[in-house]
């Protein structure tokens, strides 16, 4: 093998085997139930063919193995400063990316490629599939030689964030400090969602393990059930409700307290430092242009005690593997005032946050949660409880879910809002905890705009915003409006070529 | 720098960007119809194949046979029908600073993509597509799973002029901001 890749190569022959194994195991798990099908369905006398079917997958396998290792090859365009890779044995596919694009060059090695002695190489860049060239086999030195030349355009960059590194160690006094007494708010009155789902994932366990024990040891279970539902009288399960509350509070606090302890944050010419932690402390530097979301959000509690949550959204970098999408490197900051989310604000966006024109949704936004969400189950509900005389007695409950829901969906058409003005997007939202996201324009991938038919004539249409760190929404606008702000955004975004990361 | 100054401004602006609603946008080359109908056609056959030794093997499956080829029948209308009208529905347009794409079947969406912000390129070949001499092209960014756009059926040379058009459009934009850099 050359050692500059500039010229069209194929990966090493081992490629085969490793690329036969994988091929292997796809099928093999995807038609692993068809298998244990036939295995104890089949008589005796058909046994040879499930052998047969077996080596026909395996000879399949090491085919096409051999066919893509043949259309595999690629190549380290220098002039261009790209890398190329064909591949496709029935289709053709050309993969092209540009070297300074790339994020992560990873080299590893699976159980196969540690015993035929070769490495596999991933190249990952900021695009959606996570992993957009992946090399099966190829000898050590290469994969080196091969990361070393990949990433060499990025030598720059490498160097100035080491020295960002450097200057973090020289300590600064913090302008933000969470105390003890804030965080004890916190606890109180933020992320109880995460904490239920834990009480519930707790529960579960210690449910099916209990279950589990009671079979071990062949315990009857209907006499401790008969035990349990004689204990729950009305007062015991007000008591128990009243436990298990507390339970959540406790667990709210611990979390944050052990999440959050001592959080502090201080500038460094063009970083900021975040620590916290109570018993392992967790030091994170960011540079604020990184931030692609910066998100704050308040329920009603936390704005009596004047506090809020802020959290600053990072770009993911190709770690939206097996298909589902990360949510981007999430910082939280919870329990700033009002000042220090300014502060924090002008530093991260670079100037103070100024609130522009307003637009607001058209009430058509009440439709579908209100049809799908309320009138279709309550509607439901109701024919089945006139036919079914048990149910009777909760159609007054049934009442009270529509009224709420009806509030809860007119609160949040309220709160749903857009504000734009020359650098800032600001995005309000929410029901009880009210999030407001502001993003500049410049972090903007992508645009979408979206319009049913039907909302054509009352000229009502949707608003994404794609971002490295999700994705912003803006539904039931002003079509013509929302199309005045792409053209706008498109301006900005496109006149001139300043840098998203 | 009051902010009513910049605002007044932005009015004005507004209405003079140019406006990617009006674009004429580009229509996928007539022959993709045809790989469509050639994909609809190999899925409903192996369905029907399917569906066609269950009938006809399982004897629990006949009765019902009454209702499944009519629902068979039905899909394979729908099918056709709503691929016709998102073909129908589907553009593109390269513009000097941006790649727009429109698709949808009952809804319309639109995306825009910024030449700036494109992460890589992808040309696809399928094998039908090559007989028909057509390509796919994916354009993808930094933002995610939706904020890339995949046009198909796109005559293969045009399709390879408007990836060097647009690669050559990236690197001449990467040039500057290299330069820029340099500078700081």
């Amino acid at each position: 093998m050359n050692n500059d890749f500039s010229k069209p190569q194929r990966e090493s022959a081992f490629g085969i085997v490793v690329m036969g194994a994988h091929t292997m195991l796809k099928i093999g798990k995807a038609s692993f139930f068809l298998f244990i099908i036939a295995f104890v369905k089949m008589s005796s006398t058909s046994f040879t063919y499930l052998i047969l079917g077996i080596s026909a997958i395996i000879i399949f396998s090491f085919i096409f193995a051999y066919l893509w290792y043949l259309k595999f090859t690629f190549f380290l365009d220098k002039e261009k400063q790209e890398f190329v890779v064909n591949k496709g044995i029935f289709n053709r596919d050309q993969v092209i990316i540009q070297l300074d694009k790339i994020q992560q060059v990873n080299i590893n090695q699976n159980i196969l490629q540690k015993i035929i002695g070769v490495y596999g190489l991933k190249i990952d860049t900021a695009g959606a599939h996570g992993e957009e060239i992946s090399i099966k086999a190829i000898d050590e030195t290469s994969a080196y030689n091969l990361k070393e030349h990949l990433l060499n355009s990025r030598t720059v960059t490498e160097a100035q964030s080491e020295i960002e590194n450097e200057n973090h160690k020289i300590a600064e006094t913090p302008f933000l400090r969470i105390s003890a007494w804030t965080l004890f708010k916190v606890g109180l009155t933020s992320n109880y969602g995460q904490s239920l789902a834990l009480l519930a994932a707790f529960f579960y366990t210690v449910i099916y393990e209990g279950r589990q024990l009671l079979d071990a040891f062949k315990i009857n279970k209907d006499e401790i059930q008969s035990t349990v539902t004689g204990m729950l009288t009305i007062v015991t399960v007000f008591i128990l409700i009243a436990c298990l509350l507390i339970v959540l509070l406790i667990i709210n606090l611990v979390r944050t307290f052990y999440k959050y302890f001592e959080l502090e944050i201080s500038e460094h010419k063009n970083t900021l430092l975040l620590s916290s932690g109570l018993i392992a402390k967790k030091n994170t530097l960011i540079s604020p242009n990184k931030v692609q979301i910066t998100k704050y959000s308040q329920n009603y509690f936390q704005k009596k005690m004047n506090m809020l949550n802020m959290s600053l959204r990072q770009a993911h970098f190709g770690q939206s593997k097996k298909g589902h999408e990360m949510q981007g490197n999430t910082l939280e900051i919870p329990g700033c005032n009002p000042t220090e989310r300014d502060e924090l604000l002008k530093m991260i966006l670079g100037e103070a946050l100024l609130k522009g024109k307003t637009f607001i949704p058209d009430w058509r936004f009440l439709n579908l949660p209100i049809f799908f969400k309320l009138i279709l189950p309550v509607v439901t509900f109701l024919i089945i409880a006139f036919n079914v005389a048990e149910l009777k007695p909760y159609i007054g409950v049934s009442i009270t879910y529509l009224i709420i829901g009806i509030l809860m969906i007119y609160i949040s058409y309220r709160r749903h809002r857009v504000s734009v003005s020359r650098d800032f997007i600001i995005k309000t939202s929410g029901i009880w905890d009210i999030s407001n996201e502001i993003m500049v324009p410049n972090k903007i991938q992508a645009i979408t705009t979206f319009q049913y038919p039907w909302h054509k004539g009352v000229d009502v249409g949707h608003l994404t915003l794609h971002t490295a760190a999700g994705q912003i929404h803006f539904k039931y606008g002003n079509y013509t409006e929302i199309k005045q702000l792409v053209n706008y955004w498109l301006y900005q975004v496109e006149r001139k070529n300043e840098n998203w990361m | 720098m009051t902010t009513e100054t910049f605002f007044t401004n932005e009015v004005i602006d507004l209405d003079l960007l140019p406006k990617y609603e009006d674009i004429q946008l580009s229509r996928p080359h007539p022959n993709y119809w045809k790989i469509i109908c050639i994909n609809l056609l190999i899925f409903f056959g192996l369905l029907g194949i399917a569906l066609g030794i269950l009938l006809f093997f399982v004897d629990e499956v006949k009765p019902n046979a009454k209702w499944i080829i009519p629902l068979y029948l039905a899909l394979l209308a729908i099918f056709f029908l709503l691929f016709r009208a998102s073909f129908k529905k589907r553009g593109y347009a390269i513009r000097t600073h941006d790649v727009i794409y429109k698709s949808g079947i009952i809804a319309e969406s639109t995306t825009i993509v910024p030449l700036n912000r494109i992460q890589h390129i992808e040309l696809n070949e399928g094998i039908f597509s090559r007989i028909y001499k057509l390509g796919s092209l994916q354009l993808f960014t930094a933002g995610g799973q939706t904020g890339h756009i995949h046009i198909s059926g796109i005559a293969i040379d045009d399709a390879r002029r408007i990836r060097d058009l647009l690669l050559k459009k990236l690197d001449l934009l990467e040039n500057p901001t290299i330069e820029l850099n340099a500078n700081e």
